[in-house]
């Protein structure tokens, strides 16, 4: 690069600072008035019930943090579930569904792995699998008129129970019949000199997002339909198409993220689907403490499984029942993300009841 | 018998925080039990000047007095309170309740512990007094929309309401129903309700009105006795006349048809036939004004030209390939372009400036596998922003950061970076300062003289007239007059949009 083309970029670099150095500053100062107060909301908690709030925020972040490579693979699953939480309302729809997408993720990935004794056709399956979920629901949205929400809740039910059927009476592992049957050995991913794996593919993906969401048609009209469906009908772009692409890549995160999990972190699903229940749901407020973005669903992940680990810490250095943990991790997400979710709800509310 | 006034505004002047002067020091006295009629053309300040009389915007300064009493008030419970009723353009019932159920909700917010017997009486005793029937029992939604207006009316009426505003009731009626409303009010006015009525329609002042308010650009014109002015002169008020600006159109070379229409029927979002058998022909290198008032069916027209709203009967062609089954995007890549008279779709906010700017042109910045080419893109808004003075901190401010005349600026600014052959502006200078009018207005004479086709659509008489070379009136979804532009006057347009016939006029 020459001397003339790098003070250049300097220069764009710094005028795009100081011209965005506003909403930069802005948003600095509200995520970390918001922790702070997240904090102080969790202590006096912590406090009412009878807790020394340091003591606790000591264990919650010393042990959450400490270990590097479970950490990341803890974040993995969550990161994926955020995009899909975060892809489609970028598009203008709820997916609640990530859910489900993880569980037949996981769960295709795991028979795609055991029959091919190959993690890459196990992550491809698990992904297209999830994809095609998430389009299904976009498609009787679009198509059918059925609220997202609605259908993605019922469809997280249905493949909650038709899985652990499969599981318990079909898939199971002849030698521990409360599991499935496991990833082949050779199909499993392991860290590479403590470096999780897993999460490098997630993050990669992440990236992927990234590029899909701001620098390709595709994520452009996704952007262009989720502020307002009225401009994508007048720049002749085709809101229910962009939908329907959403949630395709939307499901396809979780799809991916289940894979990973079983493929990298548990080689097996138990006939509860306790491993996987729960990813999804947590994946929105993933999404929604990312802001949506998906370099920010990438922090926001590695934060919130730290929380996830920390709590477990809690209820075992200080006897508190798993519920206290829960309630911390709870508020500080809350108050970390209650101004964004607040500015967004009201965004897409009145752009919602504008074309109802 | 004196005239006793039962509502006297006095210097009212209403400036939005974004420095927009709404009115500029209107004087309004309504006498008890008449009906007055408020008349103007759009963006004159009628709405704003009721909804201050309804409490729901403050005014900047001015005196409000009801009954000879002055009042300040801090919301519509206030003037609701003080016996006014708002019936709005846009109804406020709850579509899925019955009708008996959104009495009930609104009688609640003044009495808690109504139940909906009482309601169903007290609705039914009013109902025997004004002599007419609504279906206490049904769901409002499927009920037809003059009957929801009924409801809507008798709704304020329950809240003891003496005084009713209501804005531009008309516009969402048939003509059957505009009739039954005007009974309505004559039955209202018997039992000495006062009405202010808001319209831009003449012939609904001439029909319906005892006392007429004429508003333009914020100030009151006139107060009159409806009976002793003519629609003409109604017309003349109305209209700003005031052309110090003399237009400057240089013949202008008619070049090959571009466009021709050819009995389009386009329906509106109710179902409704908005378009009626259109037929309109464009040349290159002219500006064809299309003037009628707001609602006419414009937007379904444009709309179905440019792809986003589908004709059920007739044909577009574009030079000789028929363009009617297209879709949007492949009418652009053949060379149309539309600027919307709302910036709200032709602009996505929350996205910035450079993002902006390659809305509509989106495949011309797409290298192989779909990926945008953001340098073109910056390289264009650049271009945009140079060549047509926008005032912007960066390429990258988000675009609701711009002041609306900037914001403007890069709409048109973008459609005519795409070189268009056909270029469809819809209010392209609504609610500008003079200074962005003006550059706007340059902007697409220019545009002109290069060739290009231009139909203008604009409520703005001053405008059309300014601008165009020839001029079409749209009135009820059908072309009451298409011609020269030196055919027309003011006046002659101005009766026109009000749906009064040529022949009429030359009588």
């Amino acid at each position: 690069m020459s001397k003339g083309s790098l003070s250049k970029l300097i220069e764009t670099l710094s005028e795009r600072l100081l011209t965005e150095r506003r909403e930069y500053l802005a948003t600095l100062i509200e995520t970390s008035s918001s922790l702070i107060l997240a904090l102080l909301a969790g202590g006096i908690v912590l406090a009412v019930l009878g807790y020394d709030p340091l003591n606790v925020y000591n264990i919650l972040f010393r042990y959450g943090f400490g270990n590097i490579t479970y950490l990341l693979d803890k974040s993995t699953p969550l990161m994926m579930t955020g995009l899909a939480f975060a892809i489609p309302l970028i598009a203008g729809l709820f997916n609640i569904g990530g859910e489900s997408q993880l569980y037949i993720g996981a769960f295709i990935a795991l028979l795609a792995a055991y029959y091919t004794h190959s993690h890459v056709i196990g992550i491809l399956a698990g992904t297209i699998a999830g994809g095609l979920l998430g389009a299904f629901i976009g498609i009787l949205r679009v198509y059918r008129g059925i609220n997202e929400v609605i259908s993605s809740i019922m469809v997280n039910w249905i493949f909650f129970y038709l899985i652990i059927y499969l599981i318990s009476g079909v898939y199971y592992n002849p030698e521990r019949p409360h599991e499935s049957i496991p990833i082949p050995k050779d199909a499993r991913i392991y860290p590479i000199s403590n470096i999780s794996v897993i999460f490098a593919i997630a993050v990669l993906a992440s990236i992927l997002y990234y590029i899909i969401l701001f620098h390709t048609d595709i994520g452009y009209k996704m952007r262009v339909t989720g502020l307002s469906t009225a401009s994508a009908k007048y720049a002749g772009f085709n809101p229910d198409l962009s939908m329907i692409y959403s949630m395709l890549l939307g499901g396809a995160a979780a799809g991916l993220g289940g894979a990973l999990l079983v493929l990298g972190m548990t080689y097996s699903i138990d006939d509860m689907l306790s491993a996987v229940y729960g990813l999804g749901f947590t994946g929105i407020g993933i999404g929604l403490l990312g802001r949506l973005h998906p370099i920010g669903i990438i922090l926001a992940s590695i934060f919130f499984s730290g929380l996830l680990i920390g709590g477990q810490w809690v209820e075992l250095k200080t006897g508190a029942p798993p519920e206290l943990a829960d309630t911390l991790i709870g508020v500080i997400v809350i108050a970390l993300a209650i101004p964004y979710v607040y500015k967004l709800l009201v965004s897409r509310l009145i752009q919602r009841r504008v074309i109802e | 018998m004196l005239p006793e006034p039962i509502i006297e505004m006095e210097n009212i002047i209403k400036i939005y925080p974004d420095g927009v002067v709404a009115l500029k020091g209107v004087d309004l006295t309504i006498w008890k039990g008449e009906i007055h009629a408020i008349l103007g053309e759009n963006g004159a300040g009628k709405t704003t000047l009721m909804r201050i009389l309804y409490g729901e915007i403050k005014p900047t300064s001015g005196a409000i007095k009801i009954n000879g009493e002055e009042v300040d008030f801090h919301g519509p419970w206030d003037a609701i309170k003080r016996g006014i009723g708002m019936v709005y353009q846009h109804f406020t019932l709850i579509p899925t309740f019955t009708v008996l159920e959104n009495l009930h909700l609104s009688l609640l917010a003044l009495d808690e512990s109504i139940k909906a017997e009482d309601v169903e009486t007290l609705t039914r005793r009013l109902m025997d007094e004004l002599g007419l029937k609504i279906p206490l029992y049904d769901v409002v939604e499927d009920l037809p929309i003059g009957v929801q207006q009924r409801v809507e009316i008798i709704k304020t009426l329950l809240r003891k309401a003496n005084i009713l505003i209501l804005d531009e009731p008309t516009s969402v009626l048939t003509p059957i129903e505009v009739e039954e409303l005007f009974k309505m009010l004559r039955k209202l006015k018997k039992l000495g309700i006062t009405i202010i009525f808001i319209t831009h329609k003449l012939r609904e002042v001439k029909a319906i009105s005892d006392r007429v308010t004429i508003m333009r650009r914020g100030k009151v014109v006139a107060t009159l006795y409806t009976s002793k002015v003519s629609e003409e002169e109604l017309a003349r008020l109305t209209v700003d006349i005031d052309l110090t600006s003399k237009p400057k159109i240089r013949g202008g070379i008619r070049g090959r048809r571009i466009l021709s229409i050819n009995d389009l029927w386009v329906r509106d979002e109710r179902g409704l036939d908005a378009v009626k058998g259109v037929s309109l022909e464009l040349y290159e290198g002219e500006i064809l004004g299309l003037a009628g008032v707001q609602g006419n069916g414009q937007k379904e027209l444009i709309e179905a030209i440019v792809g986003i709203r589908r004709a059920y009967r007739g044909s577009i062609k574009y030079l000789d390939q028929d363009i009617t089954s297209l879709s949007v995007g492949d009418r652009y890549k053949l060379g149309i372009s539309y600027v919307p008279d709302s910036r709200n779709i032709g602009l996505v906010y929350g996205m910035n400036l450079t993002e902006n700017s390659i809305l509509t042109n989106l495949h011309n910045y797409l290298s192989g596998i779909r990926v945008i080419n953001w340098s073109e893109a910056y390289r264009t808004a650049d271009k945009i922003v140079r060549e047509y003075n926008v005032v912007a901190p960066s390429l990258r401010s988000p675009i609701q950061y711009l002041s609306g005349g900037n914001q403007q600026k890069v709409m048109v600014g973008r459609e005519a970076t795409r070189e268009p052959k056909v270029f469809i502006v819809s209010e392209p200078t609504h609610g500008l300062d003079v200074r962005a009018t003006r550059f706007i207005r340059n902007m697409l004479v220019k545009l002109r003289d290069l060739g290009k086709s231009i139909l203008l659509v604009s409520t703005d008489l001053d405008e059309i007239m300014e601008l165009s070379n020839r001029i079409a009136v749209i009135y009820g979804g059908r072309i009451m007059s298409v011609g020269d532009k030196n055919e027309y006057t003011i006046k002659k347009l101005g009766l026109l949009m009000g749906g009064i016939h040529e022949q009429r006029i030359t009588k």
